[in-house]
């Protein structure tokens, strides 16, 4: 039992710059490694040749034009719906069957080999299958989705779940809490965190799957202009596509983000202290 | 050894009336990881505590004081023997409150709702639980936390925060484990004092586990000594100061010095006899192994 009342070590500060740089908002810090980028990145397509590697500008140039003729803005949408629709899916699926699966150990103990085995397979090796079953259309696509995100989301709540304290359960027990209050306002919130941390693993496989379906089936989304692009070596227009999936993905991150810290304020208070 | 003027009472000890709490022959075993033979806790204790009564547990570290009060709760079940409290084998609930040794805080939740937390469960209404919440949040200090989390908080507040949680539900059985150890003298002091008002005020059994003799002594009706590996009770003693107790100085009278003295010398013994004590064999020149924990 750890005794109440421990000493901490005072934290340690990082050494910093003093208070000046500080100052600095970071989001100046961002546009000067963005400039460093854009240099390399120039003096890269240079000395590798441009068929391969376009020049920051050649790259802007198509993307003005990829992005006013509509063909960019209408690909992305189509890889966020299938994107979306098949995350969401699975977070449905994922955080109910994680939860009952920690709720009832029998349940988990009994699925739990199969999970780890599902997990574990290449999700790529599904691919042809799920054509076969269901075409190139929307339905295909988010299976794939659907399948790449579905396990970390799943077994981050099932761990997030057999974690619970078992002092706080202890605590509820002795306030006289029946077995689903102590499912509802104990296993259920310390779980949290660990829900959130899959759905964040959970959403960026869910882009790279929407990516790779989107390439297998080749017609549609920013995995089909990709294809076309890469196909016909258009390289600046395909770089466009990079950067405009980049920039999905920092979305899908952020916002992730802030729904984290809005569920856990309680945690970034502890952080601040320390 | 023991002196002759303090008062050993057998076992069975309270007045002639029924008691609140009976425990008969109680024997519990810890399994081990990794081992076919137990740990024996507790072995063959018996205890009666009456009606309204406090009482002390005092002992050597791992004497099975926790493991007692976690039995008289009704969170886990003696291997052997029986326990009543009012006739009936414990139910856990909020006739009966727990603060432990550790605060066994939700972080998740604001100090408010964590000692709403009780009331929450059996579904008082809302005003009624916010009502009582404050009051007891302003008993121990803490009104003006009541929105913090308990990460923003001492050690000692949290403490404060499960001794609220504890009284929140008003229950007429109280098991304290060690609930002022994490506090400063003053806080202390200033708690020893409030809970001893409380309890004088709507009377309830506290059975209250201490390292510190010296505050058995002053808050108890009764100390129950135990001994270490098995657990076993070793005398009970009974303390014959007049209550209230914070009416006059009661450190300053003589049972109290002979009592503390006596309860002090025993238990430094039964460290200095363990041979898995940390401090065994070291003849207790220093009073502080036998102690602090
Ligand atoms: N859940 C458990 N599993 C295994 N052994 C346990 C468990 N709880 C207690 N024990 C053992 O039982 C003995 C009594 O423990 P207990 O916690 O009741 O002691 P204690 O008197 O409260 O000690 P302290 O003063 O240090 O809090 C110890 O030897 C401990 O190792
Ligand atoms: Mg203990």
């Amino acid at each position: 039992m750890s005794s109440p009342g421990e000493a901490h070590p005072l934290p340690q500060r990082r050494p910093h710059w003093g208070p000046r740089l500080s100052h600095v908002n970071i989001n100046v810090w961002r546009l000067l490694a963005f400039l460093v980028f854009l240099v390399v990145w120039w003096a890269v397509a240079k000395m590798v040749g441009q068929n391969f590697v376009p020049t920051p500008l050649e790259t802007w140039q198509a993307a003005i034009q990829t992005y006013s003729n509509g063909t960019v803005p209408r690909a992305a949408m189509d890889s966020i719906l299938v994107c979306l629709a098949g995350y969401v899916v699975a977070a449905i699926v994922a955080i109910p069957v994680g939860l009952l699966m920690g709720g009832f150990r029998v349940l988990g103990s009994t699925l739990e080999i199969y999970v780890d085995a599902l997990a574990a397979t290449p999700r790529v090796s599904f691919i042809p299958l799920i054509i076969v079953f269901l075409g190139l259309g929307y339905e295909a696509k988010i299976v794939v989705v659907f399948l790449g995100a579905v396990m970390p989301i799943l077994i981050n709540t099932y761990a997030g779940v057999l974690n619970s304290d078992g002092e706080l359960i202890e605590m509820a027990r002795s306030a006289g809490a029946k077995e689903s209050q102590i499912f509802r306002t104990i296993m259920l919130p310390g779980a949290l965190p660990y829900i959130i941390a899959g759905l964040r693993v959970g959403a960026s496989l869910a882009l790279i799957n929407t990516v790779v379906a989107e390439l297998y089936t080749a017609v549609k989304g920013l995995g089909g202009l990709l294809s076309i692009y890469g196909n016909t070596f258009r390289m600046a227009p395909y770089f466009v596509v990079v950067f405009t999936l980049a920039i999905i993905g920092v979305c899908l991150m952020q916002s992730l983000k802030v729904l984290e810290r809005r569920m856990g304020r309680w945690r970034y208070n502890s952080s601040e202290r320390n | 050894m023991s002196s002759t003027t303090v008062q050993s009472l057998p076992v069975s000890t309270s007045a002639a009336e029924e008691p609140a709490i009976t425990v008969r022959n109680i024997t519990k075993m810890f399994k081990r990881h990794r081992s076919h033979e137990g740990i024996l806790a507790l072995r063959d204790v018996s205890l009666d505590i009456g009606k309204n009564k406090f009482i002390s547990l005092v002992g050597p570290s791992g004497c099975g004081k926790t493991t007692l009060l976690r039995m008289l709760n009704g969170l886990i079940r003696p291997d052997e023997g029986e326990i009543l409290v009012h006739g009936q084998p414990p139910v856990p609930g909020t006739h009966m409150g727990f603060v432990f040794q550790s605060f066994r805080l939700l972080p998740w939740r604001t100090i408010h709702e964590n000692v709403a937390y009780p009331l929450q469960l059996h579904g008082m209404g809302k005003d009624e639980i916010h009502e009582r919440v404050m009051r007891y949040l302003e008993m121990v200090g803490l009104r003006k936390f009541a929105e913090s989390y308990p990460s923003e908080l001492s050690g000692g507040m949290k403490q404060r925060v499960a001794l609220a949680r504890a009284l929140v539900s008003e229950p007429d059985i109280l098991l304290m484990d060690e609930p002022f150890a994490a506090l400063d003298a003053q806080t202390r002091e200033f708690m020893q004092f409030e809970l001893m008002k409380i309890w004088h005020q709507r009377k309830a059994v506290v059975v209250f586990v201490t390292h510190s003799v010296d505050e058995a002594v002053l808050l108890s009706d009764e100390i129950v000594l135990l001994r270490p590996r098995p657990g076993q009770v070793s005398e009970v003693l009974k303390v014959d100061l007049p209550h209230p107790r914070w009416d006059y100085d009661a450190r300053a009278r003589p049972e109290f010095v002979e009592l503390r003295r006596h309860l002090w010398e025993r238990i430094k013994e039964m460290v200095a006899a363990d041979p898995q004590s940390e401090f065994f064999n070291r003849d207790g020149k220093s009073d502080h192994a036998a102690a602090q924990d």
